[in-house]
């Protein structure tokens, strides 16, 4: 036994259906047995009833059938009629029929030989067909058990290509799509013309296969569907084939392609679980980081920032005193700086839990106004909300910290005794909530950069800080769904927004007493 | 108001014990110290302090466990330290038990402000419950439910009345909002925070003379609300 290589075996499998012989043999698979028939019957002629000899051209008929297709069934139903009225039914050597007999052995022989012609031509195109769908789907499934092994894009491609290079004679191309472009898998396997590349797109963009001529090749760009979009573009370069056959297989290229797409499709999600994987690997790394940064700077702080306070309270002299409090001061700044370098981290990484709840807005504002205590005593506080304004959505631990930060710069960049004013108005469905000091402003060409990481308004500046206050409050206002931005009124201002939402029905109880 | 009182302090890192207990000492309190949660047990129980100062973050334990262990026994009084943005963490510790916190860094006049009200706070739960209450230019007489605002008499509505005398009645301690919500409206309203959140308001209009600087009602954000005077 020869044993064939599986790719040998696809190609056999893969060749075209048994081809319809030419007109010439057709003709002569028509001729023959009918002359033979007419030949063998023709000595038998006396000895045989004309409707036995019928019977043999029927079988002749039935033989043809099954050689040489549909149209020469028909054209031997015919003939042999013809030939036995000619040969075997009196008058002799001529078409016409003396009998009444006679005429129905020639009608019935005609209609049996239609309909056994016909008959046999459909089971043979069925054998055919379940044939040549045997034949797909074994080589299907020697395709998709090929591509179950894959685990990278290149290897998908290569067993493609390979696969219809062998089979079909075909080259393929795998394209991905990517950042709003197609690209090949194997840079050196890609396509040569606009006009394939412009058919690839519209295979993409329409997510339907595309049938291309481009002089003097065929090509056919097919869309590998994933679960979501069409992940990318399988184009077969079927070069100078016959058209009619590729046609007629296209079911099968179909198939092919949605192979390819869950090969891709697998591998996609097999690069997307790692890459979770790796990222909470990543975020339970930082976090760790964070929590003992957190601990190990803040002990300290703490440490130094209490003495500092314990050597206030007692009787100094006052240049000690002096430089004892500005040490409690530094300390108290390093530790703001710290908290807010923690607080990006988290923001950044996204793991911070929001726990948004409906409050009045007063009630932080009062809040973040006492928690700023010292930093705060020489500017006194303006606080203008209107009495009707709306319980508003947001989480009161992180808008303390917008407001905070807020406030802190104001007073860090207006002169002392100067008025901070933090007011709030309703415009549309949004809360406007503003923070102004009567400072110099902001740098006016640099009003849409403040909200940077890193960035200060003024870079030499001698005013402690490490322009991360802003990038907070921008966080937290878009997490949100809020905007803030920056202008220069009658000093720095900050305006940022707040979605007022449906707040909930309150029922307030009775004023009974 | 100059009494001396015991108090323990369990903390770990020893430059925090010494500037916390020459602040205290100066008021004329006496200190005992512990750097981990089992000796601190050990001293609650045998020296009877009246007042705790616990770092929630001891390298033996958790300080909750701390905080539950010695609630078994005792009515003690326990301030927590505890670090900022560890907000869930300190209402752990006060729904375990403890009265009150202060978030690292804290200043000197801070600390000994709340140690002040409450060791305050124990001595007036242990004398007889107090008639009438004053503070600004508010006084409540809590005998004949009546309130009165520089001599005019204030009217409270039911609910702003039981939430008033809940925050008076834990005066100096942090109230979480569960622990608010479920003596004001029942334990089956204790997610109702915005509701809550309107009635301290209405307090504040009724009884502060800047409600959105508040003196007395005090918001402890994201944590509940102190009543301090």
């Amino acid at each position: 036994m020869n044993e064939t290589s599986p790719q040998g075996r696809f190609a056999a499998m893969f060749a075209a259906p048994q081809q319809t012989p030419s007109v010439a043999r057709r003709i002569a698979w028509v001729v023959i047995p009918c002359v033979l028939v007419t030949l063998l019957a023709w000595p038998l002629r006396d000895m045989l009833d004309p409707a036995n000899t019928a019977m043999l051209y029927l079988l002749a008929v039935a033989l043809i059938a099954m050689r040489a297709g549909r149209y020469a069934a028909f054209i031997a139903a015919f003939s042999s009629t013809a030939l036995l009225d000619f040969f075997f039914i009196h008058p002799r050597f001529t078409l016409t029929v003396g009998d009444m007999q006679h005429m129905v052995t020639l009608i019935v022989m005609l209609a049996v030989a239609l309909i056994i012609g016909n008959l046999t031509v459909s089971l043979q195109q069925q054998i055919t067909a379940a044939i040549e769908r045997e034949r797909q789907s074994q080589a299907l499934y020697q395709l998709a058990s090929q591509l179950a092994g894959t685990t990278s894009l290149e290897q998908v491609a290569t067993a493609t290509r390979q696969f219809l290079q062998q089979a079909q004679g075909a080259r393929s191309i795998l394209l991905m799509h990517r950042n709003n472009a197609l690209h090949p898998v194997e840079p050196e396997h890609h396509l040569r013309s606009g006009l394939q590349s412009a058919a690839a797109f519209a295979a993409l963009r329409e997510a339907q296969k595309r049938p291309l001529f481009d002089e003097p090749r065929y090509w056919l760009f097919l869309p590998l569907h994933g679960s979501t979009y069409v992940r990318g573009v399988l184009a077969i370069d079927f070069g100078e084939a016959n058209i009619a056959s590729v046609n007629v297989q296209q079911t099968l290229y179909e198939a092919i392609a949605a192979l390819v797409a869950i090969a891709v499709e697998r591998l996609h999600f097999v690069e997307v679980a790692q890459r979770a994987q790796l990222q909470m690997t990543d975020e339970r790394l930082r976090s760790g980081i964070l929590a003992a940064l957190s601990h190990d700077i803040r002990s300290p702080l703490t440490v130094l920032y209490g003495m500092a306070d314990t050597l206030a309270q007692t009787a100094l002299p006052p240049p000690a005193l002096d430089t004892i409090t500005a040490m409690r001061e530094q300390a108290l700044h390093l530790n703001n700086m710290v908290s807010n370098i923690l607080d990006m981290a988290k923001l950044r990484a996204g793991n911070v839990r929001m726990n948004p709840e409906w409050q009045p807005l007063e009630e932080v504002v009062g809040a973040s106004i006492k928690l700023l205590g010292g930093a705060l005593a020489l500017h006194p506080v303006k606080v203008l909300l209107p009495p009707d304004l709306p319980l508003l959505k947001f989480d009161a631990v992180l808008m303390e910290r917008v407001l905070c930060n807020l406030l802190e710069n104001a007073a860090k960049y207006s002169p002392p005794g100067s008025t901070v004013t933090l007011a709030a108005q309703i415009e549309g469905d949004m809360a406007l909530i503003s923070v102004c000091d009567a400072g110099s402003g902001f740098p006016p060409d640099r009003l849409d950069k403040v909200f940077d990481l890193f960035e200060r308004g003024d870079a030499e500046s001698s005013i402690p800080g490490v322009g991360l206050g802003l990038a907070i409050c921008r966080s937290i206002v878009e997490a949100h769904g809020g905007t803030i931005g920056a202008e220069n009124r009658n000093g720095a201002c900050v305006t940022f927004t707040l979605p007022l939402g449906e707040p909930p029905r309150i029922e307030l109880d009775e004023r009974d007493e | 108001m100059n009494e001396n009182a015991t108090i323990l302090l369990v903390e770990d890192e020893a430059q925090i014990r010494r500037f916390v207990r020459t602040a205290l000492e100066a008021e004329g309190h006496h200190v005992l110290e512990s750097g981990t949660l089992t000796h601190g047990l050990e001293q609650a129980r045998q020296s009877k302090p009246q007042l705790t100062i616990l770092d929630l973050g001891l390298p033996d334990g958790d300080g909750i466990d701390f905080i539950r262990e010695l609630r078994t026994q005792s009515e003690l009084p326990v301030l927590v330290l505890s670090a900022r943005s560890a907000e869930a963490e300190k209402i752990r510790a006060l729904d375990a038990g403890a009265d009150d916190y202060l978030t690292k860094p804290f200043s000197i006049g801070e600390l000994l402000a709340r140690v002040r009200a409450l060791l305050r706070r124990n001595r007036t739960d242990s004398a007889a419950a107090e008639t009438s209450l004053r503070f600004g230019t508010v006084e409540v007489d809590l005998v004949r439910r009546q309130i009165t605002r520089s001599s005019h008499i204030v009217h409270l509505t039911p609910i702003e009345y039981r939430l008033l005398c809940a925050m008076l009645a834990n005066a100096g301690r942090v109230m979480t909002y569960r622990n608010l919500l479920r003596a004001v409206w029942g334990s089956a309203h204790i997610e109702s925070t915005h509701y809550l959140r309107i009635y301290v308001s209405h307090l504040r209009q009724k009884l502060e003379d800047d409600p959105a600087q508040p003196k007395y009602f005090l918001t402890e954000t994201g944590i509940g609300y102190r009543f301090q005077y």
